[in-house]
């Protein structure tokens, strides 16, 4: 409780900072969501050319859900505490943090939660009201199960987590490649790929299989399959069981490289 | 004229020399840019891997289809005049990300050029070799793989209206980013206007026949990146669209002076951030 009362300042001050800059936010998600348009298109045609009604068990209105529900997942879950901790280590502002009594990691943590809020808020409710309206005219009913929703809502913050923990882990690379914006870059590539982001893992074949067991899968790949209602409970229980195995495991890799990065900081001056 | 060329080629030698100065960062960023594409050709080939070619139908009946070399030919010849303006004119998108709002903007103007010239111009991009790089690699491999009935169609004369256009497909690029940009000038940050804009190009890389009609119009007359990807693309591969190099020229300088008309307002709106 009380380390909530300590923290909490920094969830208001994340949420300050995104009330602020919300007329930024919104246009940058114009801009990205652009992208889910372009592939609603293309898929369109690929489904289109197809001889038969559904790819690799997904039928086209499977896709455009896919597709809208992943890119609110990523969007919701995505953590961008490496490019911030890696810029505090090049210029030396990380000091600032560590000698005050608090939790390097939390403190960023706590900030960004405040951003979610407001990030949250105002897409939330528009990606998935326009996906089920999309959905209820194709199929003439409602498709979204409450418990579906809870369940994806519960996936979402693990994927959050794990991804918190993973990028926590990444920034620290800053100390060794003293490079930020490449990495970053390589990352982002990387990871939307193997997590399913830009094509379900079910159209991968074999390889999309052993992928769906890698961490990455746990970022985007499992809410969203679990929000289209494409696995049944057993799977369900299975892969939120798989997406905590991950969060801690990258938890505990990130106390280490962080105690190992702490050895070598050198900050001249600041 | 010959005093600007003189000062670009000055602006490239820096970065050169930084780029020599920073060889991991630029190598880096290469290989994002480079990955990132790589990804989205992966995505390709594995829808591809599901059908046998991409075809466009209205009402059931066949309007139109591309191999997956067209389509691999299309996305990599987009990335070219991308590219270019990626590497020579990526300054811009600081302007409305933090030039305008730290007040830095005062450099430009006291210096004896044009301040647009020299914003445009100050710093060469060397990331860009990523993308231009895949887009070539992704022209070649597609002619080369290509089957022969589909490669009979292709006349490489028409390479050489395609090279005389490229300067303005450029230039839609570099309008677009200028437009934006100078918004900063009234609102302070615009970078995410910018973003917004630019991130329509996405469209471009696909042939434009799958979109609905307000897309396509969009695309080819608005914001019209189509014409610096598909309808060359296609007019290289197939002779089609001839109409759309004309249209080029004309929405592209159309589009440059409205862009050059909102940086000189937006340069007299201009206020320091007074420090």
């Amino acid at each position: 409780m009380t380390k909530i009362r300590k923290y909490a300042p920094f969830t208001r001050a994340g949420i300050m900072e995104s009330v602020t800059y919300r007329a930024n936010f919104l246009f940058f998600l114009l801009g990205e969501i652009m992208k889910c348009f372009v592939m609603f298109f293309v898929w369109k045609a690929v489904f289109q050319s197809s001889s038969q009604e559904t790819l690799y068990g997904f039928s086209y209105d499977n896709m455009v859900v896919y597709l809208f529900i992943s890119f609110l997942s990523g969007y919701i879950t995505y953590s961008d505490g490496s490019y911030a901790i890696g810029k505090e280590i090049l210029d030396g502002s990380v000091v600032m943090r560590m000698i005050k009594p608090i939790d390097f990691d939390m403190c960023f943590l706590f900030q960004e939660l405040g951003n979610k809020i407001i990030s949250f808020s105002l897409i939330f409710l528009p990606i998935t009201a326009g996906v089920e309206i999309y959905r209820f005219v194709i199929n003439g009913r409602l498709m979204l199960q409450l418990p579906m929703l809870f369940l994806f809502l519960l996936s979402m913050v693990l994927a959050y987590g794990i991804n918190f923990y993973f990028n926590l882990s990444y920034g620290f690379l800053a100390f060794f490649l003293k490079n930020l914006w490449g990495t970053d870059i390589i990352k982002g590539a990387v990871v939307d790929f193997l997590s399913g982001a830009t094509v379900p893992l079910a159209f991968m074949g074999a390889f999309g299989q052993v992928l769906q067991f890698l961490p990455f899968a746990s970022l985007s790949y499992t809410p969203v399959m679990i929000y289209m209602g494409m696995y049944d409970l057993p799977h369900i229980l299975f892969y939120l069981g798989l997406q905590i195995f991950w969060l801690v495991i990258f938890a505990l890799i990130s106390k280490l490289v962080l105690r190992l990065a702490m050895k070598r900081l050198v900050v001249h001056g600041g | 004229m010959r005093k600007y060329l003189r000062l670009h080629r000055i602006f490239i030698a820096q970065d050169l020399k930084k780029l020599m100065e920073y060889k991991v960062d630029f190598l880096l960023g290469a290989i994002g840019f480079v990955l990132v594409q790589a990804v989205k050709v992966l995505t390709l080939g594995i829808m591809f891997a599901a059908i046998p070619a991409l075809t466009y139908k209205e009402g059931g009946v066949v309007v139109d289809s591309w191999t997956f070399n067209e389509v691999l030919f299309i996305y990599g010849f987009s990335l070219i005049p991308k590219g270019i303006d990626h590497l020579l004119f990526d300054n811009l998108w600081g302007m409305g990300y933090w030039v305008v709002a730290k007040g830095d903007f005062d450099k430009y103007l006291t210096r004896p050029v044009n301040s647009w010239f020299y914003v445009l111009t100050e710093k060469f991009c060397v990331d860009a070799f990523g993308d231009l790089f895949v887009g070539v690699v992704l022209v070649l491999y597609s002619v080369l793989s290509m089957p022969a009935e589909i490669a009979a169609d292709i006349n490489w004369l028409r390479l050489i209206p395609v090279a005389l256009v490229m300067p303005f497909a450029i230039m839609i690029y570099t309008s677009v980013k200028t437009g934006t940009a100078a918004i900063s000038f009234w609102t302070k940050r615009s970078g995410h206007i910018t973003h917004m804009c630019y991130m329509t190009n996405e469209f471009a890389s696909y042939p434009t026949k799958i979109y609905n009609r307000f897309i396509k119009t969009f695309i080819t007359y608005i914001l019209p990146f189509a014409l610096t990807a598909y309808y060359p693309a296609i007019y290289i591969l197939r002779g089609e669209s001839v109409w759309s190099l004309g249209v080029t020229v004309g929405v592209s300088v159309i589009l440059f002076l409205l862009s050059q008309l909102i940086w000189k307002l937006g340069v007299k709106a201009y206020e320091s951030a007074g420090s």
